[in-house]
């Protein structure tokens, strides 16, 4: 038999690697391929950005970027990202040199206890990557499917649309947006 | 916690060098010393600040930075602020009640102030000046001769430890420089950028993963079965897990311990336990029922007037019920806690907000003394009252002893939906009315508050502590109203916990003010003066009338004496609703926290019954504002997490556990619901701060329901104001003003589907045994070209081979696969070439006898689970090619299982007959007069692709119906539908979809390949665009009348659009678990994510005859998906029970396939699915 087999069938074994690239950096993975991803990151990688919130993808705290699109890490099995490029919030920047979307969440202090904020920065931040100057409801429906329990949602808002080129007052006056016709 | 020593291993300088402390004493009786220290300044004119509450991510970190570095005039980043941690921070009790600036840090700021005085005294002995003749910067104190000594000079060399004294002088409120300012949160840019440490990301070198696996009773706390209900545990069950160190059982108590946490995952979800059967709750669908008939004590809080006499003789009664439902504290963080038990002691990491409660409990639970316990506390998701913080770093303690290593637990989100200490339901009953004159003739209340001990969960289980229900005084909340009535009676029933309940944002004020606040907008409207005259004329709190009357002039309030019905602008109608109170908290008569009183705007969709709050003028009279930014966030927090439990929050029960367990079955506000918010601060910098974390939230259900009043004319007395609630309560009132007109009749929907369970009755007699083909030693595969070995790997692949020969897990082509027929269990056999266990010792004469006949090499018949009927029609060059090809693989020794049939089915020289009757061996036959492409396509599909053998159906000896052929049928469980113009799909498939589906596993107008085709679909990536181009083409010959691409394009947008909106007979339950589970990737339009967004109007399942595949996609989720571009489907088989599944399902065959019959069968459909769980 040839080695080409072998290789073959190496690739449908539990045990084979997986590589892909984490905020730049080339890694090899050797778990369980139905591994979600985000215990790779935050257990393999020691990456805290992402979190576990649900498992179910329903609340998106765990989001990363994938090949430059959202994607919620608790579902996503590491065998679906053999090969690609993930960004997590920590490759978007650092407290030196933030992203102009973490920089903006400092500044409208977008944070209580901070345990969304790396899915809310990075769906925004996937967003502003396809539409640089989104407009509000196009922040708020992509952002709608990140739960926030303290009623941050002013303030993250306000961050996000700063990144997105529009003035927002100090005081948030300009808050959220219910309308009732849905 | 009592200390010996004043040195901080966070101090940057020795002890030797010298410090300063503020302490307490606290007299041991054994030792006579020990303390705690408020202040400690060391050598280098460092601060370091204790205080034994948390932050819940409030900010306080910073606003008790603020208060010490502006009481000991130093620069902000000079203080580290030490919170919680139980070795170094004084036992404040558990951060409650939003009480940390009001009271827990006046003993900080006098030890700050204190220490001020210390060291300006010292300097003017240094310096040679009186004290009044310095000043202090930054920590420097300098004379007018401009001499000066810093804090780090006058601390240096000397151990001073000062007993605090609380009669110090504080500075003037007029000179504060950092105390009134913004100042940015700490720890804010830390948490952009992923530094920030939370509990959740503690490691420790060498720990392991843990998961606890709860009992069946989620959420229920008290009763005798409560740690007493686990029979069995079956440790074979996880005997197949990969790095497993041990499975852990004391009581009702269990965890699993392995090396990696996607381990543990597994372990928990496939361990087997077996548990008593646990008594059925009240019903709590029926909240005042419950509490009506759960056994309380009375209690009157204040009994002034004659109430009874005012009752008797009032001109207008009025007898008023409000409910208050179950509520989950939702952090977005389940809990997680890393313990280390080792040399006994142990160590806790955790994310509790009662850290010396806590380490009480662990040292109850371990038997261990406090002090070997440290707890060190570390920021985690917001818990706004408690969540089961304590309970897994509990579970951490007990699995970290288990194993003798350090642990982390993380609860998974259903185990924090079901077993967070609920928010309780409240019962609010008034009795009162009108006088002639229209003032309130009386006011008699009555409360009802299960309460909320919530022991910590591994007491409870381990049976260290009984699982009695504690009955506390915590109804009486507010329970004062602020209105002077002339006559009041004040009744709080203390009762016991119907289920494990704790404080929640606001406790029993919240909905002790939705009650006063609604019931006195009830009098004025009664009354015929507007609501807000009509508070302040029995308002005599001062400072409360101000709020109010400024509240009322900014959101611009118009009175309105007398309601009159609003002008609709389509099917929605606006209103606005004002509502005032002031949250009491501690023991009763307790102390007031802030003021806060609410205009809230509204806009009612009559006809949905969908209520959105637009807007919110909100004022607080805080007293002194240590930080306006961090006041104004708590307040905007505040109102819109309330304006959530007030719209849509709701626990749902099972008979005897919690239902609720995610957020599809638990919904919570989203961004575009989020009210605007305009808020209103009274300055008030001359009175002592007061807690301003839940004062907002408290007037919020009220305003709320007066505001759908002022917009519907209906009063709405329970939460929460779903649609569904809201449009049956507009129905109802207008079948009331209306004569008495027909019910529509429901609609009854004929249902169709009958299922064809396979009845085995084998009645064969034909017989022969075929004789053995003489074993071979394997042939040498270097006589087989490259090209045939690969040409062979192709046809292996489009035989799907290997999709039943290798098991979950298990090496390619060696067996052990467990396949489900509707006969029994067939397992599948190795066709590697070992020649002991495999096909190694087979020759090609063999290996063609099997696949065109279906005989064994030693003549037994093969079960038709093995599709020869199929791979008979393969030439001879491509059985061939595939033989080189099986041959050429690695050989595996794997002995597996042997099939077992039941009687008749294991004689299986029966299976001739079968095959005289079923089976045809003859070779493929191309159709000259088709094209060559169509007859390329006819060979793959007919023969070894064996299409067939799953999408047609079978007669009840199991052969396919040749009549009916891709006519849908059955595979493993699943519905493999028609192929032929009998598709179910709203949209026809044509050549190109059919084309798309099969080589990327997708078709934007019918969905993803899913259960056993997602492997086939994986498999066919061997092969050539042309051979796909051909099964497509040959597919879609079934189904002449194939639209167009352009055409099947204004099909789906047509579905889509007809399917957008929530249809009102849809099942209110099944949308809102859609919008909370589904919703993020399947809502047309919705936001982009990775992986594939399958529309689900367009989606063949929805359409199809029966449940089956739906049932089985929810369920089981697509874990496995044909290839990463697709992105993957999680299963809610352990998040969402049968009840909510069916709802579910109802919902989204009623929303996206609204011309198709309701379905029948939805429970045998998640019965069936459920059994392919592990």
């Amino acid at each position: 038999m040839g080695p080409r087999l072998r290789e073959d069938d190496a690739e449908r074994m539990t045990s084979d690697p997986i590589r892909l690239t984490v905020n730049g950096t080339n890694h090899s993975i050797a778990a369980a391929p139905d591994t979600p991803l985000l215990y790779i990151l935050r257990n393999d990688l020691e990456l805290n950005g992402p979190k576990f919130g649900c498992g179910l993808g329903e609340c998106g705290a765990c989001t990363v970027i994938v090949d430059g699109v959202a994607a919620r890490s608790c579902v996503l099995p590491l065998s679906a990202c053999a090969g690609r490029s993930v960004t997590t919030l920590e490759g978007l920047g650092s407290r030196e040199r933030p992203d102009p979307l973490q920089a903006a969440f400092v500044q409208h202090q977008a944070a209580q206890c901070g345990y969304c904020l790396n899915g809310m920065i990075m769906t925004a931040k996937a967003l502003l990557l396809r539409n640089p100057h989104p407009s509000e409801q196009e922040i708020k429906q992509a952002l709608r499917y990140n739960l926030c329990r303290c009623g941050t949602h002013v303030e993250i808002l306000a961050a996000v649309m700063t990144a997105a080129g529009h003035h927002v007052a100090r005081d948030h006056t300009a808050g959220g947006a219910a309308d009732a016709t849905h | 916690m009592r200390r010996t020593d004043a040195a901080d291993p966070d101090m940057t300088t020795t002890p030797d060098a010298g410090s300063l402390s503020i302490i307490r004493s606290t007299p041991d009786d054994a030792t006579g010393s020990g303390f705690d220290i408020y202040i400690a300044i060391d050598a280098s004119g460092q601060v370091f600040a204790y205080n034994g509450h948390v932050d819940l991510g409030t900010g306080i970190r910073t606003a008790l930075t603020q208060i010490v570095a502006e009481e000991l005039d130093v620069a902000l980043d000079r203080v580290t602020m030490v919170l919680g941690d139980t070795t170094k921070t004084p036992n404040q009790g558990p951060t409650i009640a939003s009480e940390t600036i009001q009271i827990t840090a006046v003993p900080l700021r006098n030890a700050a102030a204190q220490a001020r005085h210390y060291l300006l005294a010292r300097a003017a002995e240094q310096l040679d000046q009186p004290a009044d003749s310095l000043t202090i910067e930054d920590g420097l104190i300098r004379a007018q001769s401009n001499h000066s000594v810093s804090y780090a000079e006058l601390v240096a060399g000397g151990i001073v430890r000062l007993e605090l004294r609380d009669d110090v002088a504080l500075k003037d409120v007029n000179s504060y420089k950092l105390v009134g300012r913004a100042i940015p949160r700490l720890e804010i840019p830390a948490m952009t950028t992923g530094e920030m440490i939370y509990v959740h990301d503690v490691r420790v070198p060498g720990m392991l993963h843990g998961r606890v696996v709860r009992p069946p009773y989620a959420g229920v706390d008290a009763g005798d079965f409560v740690g007493t209900s686990l029979i069995a545990v079956d440790e074979r069950s996880v005997a197949d897990i990969p790095g497993l160190i041990a499975v852990v059982h004391i009581g009702d108590f269990v965890g699993v311990v392995t090396d990696r946490e996607e381990n543990a995952i597994r372990a928990a979800a496939q361990l087997k336990l077996t548990w008593k059967p646990t008594p059925t709750l009240p019903d709590l669908k029926d909240i005042a029922t419950a509490l009506r008939a759960n056994p309380s004590t009375p209690r009157t809080l204040r009994d002034t007037g004659d109430v009874d006499a005012a009752l008797a003789n009032a001109a207008t009664p009025m007898s008023r019920t409000y409910v208050w439902p179950y509520h989950i504290h939702g952090s977005i963080g389940p809990s997680c806690s890393v313990a280390d038990y080792t040399d006994g002691g142990l160590r806790v990491w955790t994310g509790s907000q009662n850290p010396h409660n806590l380490r009480a409990d662990l040292a109850k639970l371990m038997a261990l003394p406090e002090a070997q316990i440290d707890v060190i506390r570390l920021e985690a998701a917001g818990c706004y009252g408690r969540n089961g913080a304590d309970d897994v770093s509990a579970d951490a303690a007990l699995l970290s002893r288990a194993v003798g290593r350090s642990v982390r637990v993380q609860l998974t989100r259903e185990q924090e939906h079901a077993w967070d200490p609920k928010g309780t339901g409240q019962l609010m009953e008034v009795n009162g009315g009108l006088d002639a004159s229209g003032h309130p003739a009386a006011y008699d209340f009555a409360t009802r508050y299960p309460s909320n001990a919530a022991p910590t969960l591994a007491l409870l289980l381990t049976g260290a502590v009984p699982p009695v229900a504690a009955t506390l005084q915590m109804g009486d909340r507010t329970a004062i109203p602020p209105y002077d009535y002339p006559a009041m009676r004040v009744t709080v029933h203390d009762m016991a916990p119907i289920v494990r309940a704790s404080w929640f944002r606001g406790v029993s004020a919240l909905p002790n003010s939705f009650a006063h606040e609604s019931y006195i907008d009830e009098l004025a409207t009664e009354a015929g003066v507007d609501p807000v005259e009509y508070r302040l004329r029995y308002l005599k709190d001062e400072r409360a009338a101000r709020l109010v009357r400024d509240v009322a002039e900014r959101a611009k309030w118009e009175p309105r004496p007398t309601w009159t019905p609003k002008e609709a602008d389509g099917d929605v109608v606006r209103g606005r609703g004002f509502a005032y109170a002031v949250y009491v908290h501690g023991t009763f008569p307790g102390k007031a926290a802030a003021w806060s009183a609410w205009v809230a705007d509204v806009a009612v969709n009559k006809a949905t019954g969908d209520v959105a709050v637009t807007h919110v003028t909100v004022g607080q009279d805080s007293g002194l504002v240590i930080n306006p930014d961090g006041v104004r966030h708590q307040i905007h927090g505040n109102v819109i997490q309330s304006t959530s439990r007030a719209l849509m929050e709701e626990v749902t029960f099972e008979p005897s556990a919690v239902a609720s367990r995610e957020w599809g079955g638990y919904p919570i506000i989203t961004f575009p619901e989020v009210p605007k918010i305009d808020v209103v601060i009274v300055e008030r910098q001359d009175q002592p701060p007061l807690g301003v974390g839940e004062s907002a939230s408290v007037p919020s259900a009220a305003a709320i329901a007066n505001a759908i009043f002022d917009a519907t004319g209906v009063r709405f007395r329970e939460l929460p104001f779903t649609p569904d609630r809201i449009r049956a309560g507009l129905l109802a009132a207008e079948e009331k003003a209306k004569p008495a007109s027909p019910l529509k009749k429901r609609r009854l929907l004929a249902g169709l589907a009958t299922f064809c369970t396979a009845v085995v009755g084998l009645i064969v007699a034909a017989s022969p045994w075929r004789p053995a083909i003489a074993p071979i030693t394997p042939p040498d595969v270097a006589t087989y070209s490259a090209a045939t070995i690969a040409r062979g790997a192709q046809l292996a692949a489009l035989g799907d081979c290997a999709v039943c020969h290798t098991a979950d897990g298990g090496i390619v082509n060696a067996g052990g696969r467990a396949l489900e027929t509707p006969f029994g269990t067939v397992i599948a056999t190795n066709i590697t070439p070992d020649v002991e266990t495999g096909i190694g010792a087979w020759s090609f004469p063999a290996f063609e006898r099997a696949m065109r006949q279906g005989i064994h090499r030693d003549g037994r018949h093969l079960y038709p689970a093995f599709p020869y009927n199929h791979f008979a029609k393969t030439s001879e060059a491509d059985l061939q090619a595939l033989y080189a090809y099986l041959m050429a693989q690695p050989p595996v020794r794997q002995t597996n299982p042997e099939t077992k049939l039941p009687f008749p089915l294991n004689l299986r020289p029966l299976l001739a007959g079968w095959n005289l009757l079923f089976h045809s061996p003859a070779a493929f036959a191309a159709d000259p007069a088709k094209s060559e492409v169509w007859n390329r396509g006819a060979y793959l599909v007919e023969g070894l692709g064996h299409c067939r053998a799953c999408h047609t159906p079978r007669n009840a000896l199991g052969a396919e119906k040749a009549s009916l052929k891709l006519a849908g049928g059955i595979a493993e469980g699943w519905t493999a539908p028609p192929l032929t113009a009998l598709s179910h799909a709203p949209i026809p498939w044509n050549e190109q979809e059919l084309f798309t589906y099969l080589r990327s596993g997708i078709s934007q107008f019918h969905g993803v390949a899913a259960g056993p085709m997602a492997p086939v679909v994986k498999e066919l990536s061997a092969l050539p665009d042309s051979d796909i181009r051909a099964m497509a083409t040959y597919l879609a010959s079934f189904n002449p009348n194939a639209p167009t691409h352009e055409a099947q394009q204004a099909m789906a947008a047509r579905l889509e659009t007809i399917t957008s909106a929530k249809p009102l007979n849809a099942s209110q339950q099944g949308a809102r678990i859609y919008d909370g589970a589904c919703a993020v990737c399947h809502e047309p339009g919705g936001p982009q994510w990775f992986g594939s967004r399958p529309s689900l109007a367009l989606n063949s399942n929805l359409h199809g005859a029966s449940p089956d595949n739906l049932a089985r996609v929810i369920v089981e989720g697509i874990t496995q998906p044909v290839n990463g571009d697709l992105g993957a489907m999680p299963g809610f088989a352990h998040s969402l029970n049968d009840q909510q599944l069916t709802e579910l399902i109802r919902y989204l065959r009623t929303r996206f396939a609204p011309d198709k019959p309701a379905w029948d069968g939805i429970d045998t459909a998640l019965k069936a699915a459920r059994g392919t769980i592990k």
